[in-house]
């Protein structure tokens, strides 16, 4: 359908109707699909391309679904014992899980098994960094101010759905160093007060390790249950984005009354096609190029074994690395040990976190007084206190995250464990209030300054007939003050494109209320 | 019909052909990775042989010229710091301690040492591997090797060692300090396990037999010698050459550089891409 270039009048008047077209009058007359496909054709999207951040989330979803299935062809989710006598000869004789035995035999005896492992680990990987990412966009832009409050709240619960799903895979191949994690966890649960004994029983079936209920138990929270809740949020998320129309940055012909952008068909439809075959390249590349969690190296998971330098995906990091750095208080009394060096860090801090992001835009609704409805983004230079507060979490969680690799850090700058350990309990405190102080400067010298963020304009050289050199200013080149982005008039929302004037690919308006 | 081949312009076929040559690279690599190590696999030591030899033999018989060479090596390195009939002075005592220690001291490059503030650490040796064994030869001449130390230089036979034993021992007696890939890693207070990926047979039963600094001894009451050869085979085997299917091994260090790599080059290079594809204002 690319008729970039094509005017109406090359084209034959009075087309012939296609099979196509016969076979859509016949889906529409049973199922009048013509309205809705063409609010969702007609669908605007702005072209900034912070904008496409969610969608790598999408994309890498739409990998993790495909890779995953994959997956669960050759998995086996249990932890009965059975010797393994496969390919990889150094676990030869050795006793295991069939967990283990079939994520071994996934890498080394399946056909592309280890590259669709790879890829899936990768895509787990980027997925949870692209929501935080895209969710940093929404959060420095303002996107989650009224009447977006809710979607937010819908993109927080993914965040964290994700990261909970994340967990649960990685613990799945039963493996040395994820049984370790598990046994983290389960320490995490026991220390909740008064219900930890028992919820901790409830999940593991028993005492740790449980009577090898746990694998199954994952399994299915992590191949259907967290998968299903996790699309039907994204289905959710979309679904309220159409409804609402994307938010957009302030610029010429663009209001709060409009979006300016490209129509989902069929110039967005093809460039996030495109896109997705991007992601997907990028996370095969990945997949067969760099290697991730091999753990035929870790050996099978045995209780009383343990290995150092142990530390989860990233994404877990700043959980890790909190729990690293607590000091190590503990209540004993009435007969009840409060394991506070557990608690604080494993179950207070991680609740208080999703509590204050879920609560986020009423937090700021409120510290404002800000309740108007806002379809205009904010440049985050123009919103100092917010940008400065934002960058401030960033820099916590970083610290965290880079806590959770204390180990490594000490061995890689040849210091002392414990050395390393006191500086992260000054430095995720102190790094977050600096880097917050030094952005809020930032901001307020960037709003002074004139210029700033507009693009370059040209130098040229000038050689006078006497020899002089001169710079002066060239004249804006095509493309410098973005005329690309003048809006162009469009037909409304039922009419089909006979009656419209608009028929090429490339700006449109549409009015935001119908 | 012009007009129509006129637009699709090369240009166009820029981000096809960039993932078409992505997806197929990669493809290919790993195709390519995972056919190569499987033409490469791993040596399995269970040929039953008719007369078994020991799986590790001391050698602690040395004749009188190894410790006349010694000796003179030995007053020229070592009695600075130990003495210079080893009884210590700034560095320990080294008497009754057996050849196997000091060799292994010596042969990893850890003495002479250059500072003694902090723990001695692997470098390149000053002397040959004969050398050391004159070295030790001289101080396992000065004193009964003690109770408990090895009475010789370990040399380990592997042939009939078990890897699945070896990695089984390995993860339940050594991970704890050297990491599961045997990458090495910081312990308390300034002190840290190694990495493995240097040591010889020979240096590794060492280490096992007498201990040097934070490692503990695993004595032959701990470990058989059988099972100290099937360790030795393992971290000699897979931890050193370990089977890196499945592209780069990011340095055995595992989540934290897989996070570097997700984030900066996963998330990084799909951010550029969306650059490339989005408007900039
Ligand atoms: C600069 C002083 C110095 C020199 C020179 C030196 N050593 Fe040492 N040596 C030490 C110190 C200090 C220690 C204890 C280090 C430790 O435990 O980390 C030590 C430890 C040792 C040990 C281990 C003792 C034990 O208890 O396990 C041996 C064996 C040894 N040295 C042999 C040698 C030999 C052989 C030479 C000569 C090639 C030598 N040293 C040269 C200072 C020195
Ligand atoms: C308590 C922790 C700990 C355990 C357990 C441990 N080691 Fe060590 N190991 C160390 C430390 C610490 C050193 C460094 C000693 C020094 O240089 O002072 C070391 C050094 C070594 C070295 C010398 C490396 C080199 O090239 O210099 C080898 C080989 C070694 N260990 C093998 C083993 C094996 C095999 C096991 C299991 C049977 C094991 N270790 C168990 C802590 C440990
Ligand atoms: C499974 C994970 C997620 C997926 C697949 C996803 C996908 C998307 C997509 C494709 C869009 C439209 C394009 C865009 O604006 O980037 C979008 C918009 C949005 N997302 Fe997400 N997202 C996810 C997680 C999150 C998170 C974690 C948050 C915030 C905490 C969030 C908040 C929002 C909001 C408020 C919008 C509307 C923005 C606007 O209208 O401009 N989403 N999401």
């Amino acid at each position: 359908m690319s008729t970039t270039g094509h005017t109406t009048a090359d084209r034959p008047s009075g087309r012939r109707p296609s099979a196509v077209d016969a076979g859509l009058n016949w889906l529409d007359d049973r199922l009048g699909v013509a309205k809705g496909g063409r609010v969702f054709m007609d669908k605007i999207f702005p072209d900034h391309w912070s904008f496409l951040l969610g969608e790598i989330a999408l994309y890498s979803f739409v990998v993790l679904l495909a890779t995953g299935v994959f997956l669960t062809l050759y998995f086996v989710p249990s932890t009965a014992q059975t010797v393994y006598h496969g390919v990889y000869k150094p676990l030869d004789g050795v006793k295991m899980s069939e967990a283990y035995a079939s994520t071994v035999n996934i890498s080394f005896a399946v056909r592309s098994g280890l590259v669709i492992r790879q890829m899936h680990h990768w895509a787990a990987d980027v997925f949870i960094g692209s929501i935080a990412v895209h969710m940093c966009r929404i959060f420095f832009t303002g996107a989650f101010r009224k009447p977006r409050e809710l979607n937010w709240i819908v993109g927080v619960s993914l965040l964290f759905l994700a990261i909970v799903n994340g967990f649960l895979g990685y613990s799945l191949p039963d493996d040395l160093i994820s049984g370790t994690g598990i046994r983290i966890a389960y320490s995490i649960l026991l220390s909740i007060p008064l219900v930890g004994s028992y919820l901790a029983t409830f999940v593991f079936g028993g005492v740790f390790p449980g009577n090898g209920v746990i694998i199954p138990r994952f399994f299915i929270l992590h191949v259907l249950v967290l998968p299903a809740i996790i699309a039907g949020l994204i289905g959710a998320h979309l679904f309220m984005l159409v409804r609402q129309k994307h938010t957009q940055f302030p610029g010429h012909g663009r209001t709060e009354d409009n979006v300016v952008g490209s129509p989902m068909f069929p110039t967005f439809m093809a460039k996030t096609t495109g896109f997705l075959f991007m992601v997907a390249g990028v996370l095969w590349a990945l997949g067969g190029l760099a290697q991730i969690n091999p753990i035929w190296q870790f050996g099978p998971y045995v209780p009383y074994k343990i290995s150092y330098a142990v530390q989860p995906d990233w994404y877990m990091g700043w959980l890790d690395g909190a729990l690293r750095i607590m000091p190590s208080w503990e209540f004993a009394g009435f007969g009840h040990t409060i394991p506070f060096e557990v608690f604080l860090p494993g179950v207070l801090f991680p609740g208080l976190t999703s509590i204050l992001f879920i609560f986020w835009p009423f937090l700021e609704q409120k510290l404002t007084g800000d309740r108007a409805e806002h379809n205009l983004l904010d440049r985050p230079r123009d919103r100092p206190r917010r940008t400065a507060v934002g960058a401030a979490f960033l820099a916590f969680y970083f610290m965290l995250f880079c806590a959770s690799s204390t180990d490594v850090l000490a061995n890689f700058f040849q210091v002392s464990l414990n050395v390393v350990l006191w500086t992260f309990r000054f430095v995720v405190i102190v790094v977050p209030i600096i880097v917050g102080l030094f952005t809020y400067r930032i901001c307020l010298d960037m709003t002074g300054a004139p210029r700033v963020g507009k693009r370059k304009r040209a130098v040229l050289i000038v050689r006078s007939a006497t020899g002089e050199y001169t710079t002066v200013e060239a004249a804006p080149r095509p493309g410098d003050g973005h005329q690309e982005l003048e809006p162009a008039p469009v037909p409304g929302f039922i009419q089909g494109p006979e009656d419209g004037e608009e028929r090429e690919p490339g700006v449109r308006r549409v009015a935001r209320r119908t | 019909m012009r007009n129509l081949r006129r637009t699709i312009r090369v240009r166009h076929l820029v981000p096809v052909g960039l993932v078409l040559a992505v997806a197929v690279g990669g493809l290919l690599v790993s195709l390519s990775a995972g056919a190569s190590t499987r033409a490469r696999t791993v040596p399995s030591g269970s040929q039953a042989l008719a007369a078994t030899p020991p799986p590790i033999r001391y050698v602690g018989n040395f004749t009188s010229s190894q410790v006349r060479e010694g000796q003179l090596l030995f007053e020229a390195n070592c009695s600075s710091c130990h003495g210079d009939r080893a009884q210590g002075a700034v560095g320990p005592n080294l008497q009754g301690l057996g050849p196997a220690t000091v060799d292994f001291w010596v042969s990893t490059g850890r003495m002479p040492l250059a500072d003694a503030s902090v723990q001695a650490t692997q470098k390149p040796p000053r002397f040959n591997g004969q050398q050391a064994t004159a070295i030790a030869a001289f101080v396992a001449s000065l004193a009964p090797t003690g109770q408990g130390f090895p009475s010789g230089i370990p040399h380990v036979d592997t042939r009939n060692a078990s890897l699945a034993m070896g990695n089984r021992l390995f993860v339940l007696n050594c991970a704890a300090c050297h990491t599961i890939t045997g990458a090495g890693d910081a312990l308390a207070a300034g002190a840290y396990a190694p990495s493995l990926h240097v040591a010889t047979p020979t240096q590794v039963a060492e280490a096992i037999r007498t201990g040097p600094g934070n490692m503990p001894v695993f004595g032959s009451g701990t470990l058989s010698d059988a099972q100290v050869a099937d360790i030795v085979a393992y971290v000699t085997g897979p931890i050193q050459h370990p089977n890196n299917r499945g592209g780069l091994g990011l340095g055995g260090i595992g989540p934290v550089a897989e996070g570097f790599v997700a984030l900066l080059i996963g998330v990084g290079g799909i951010m550029l891409i969306a650059f490339w594809l989005g408007e900039r204002a």
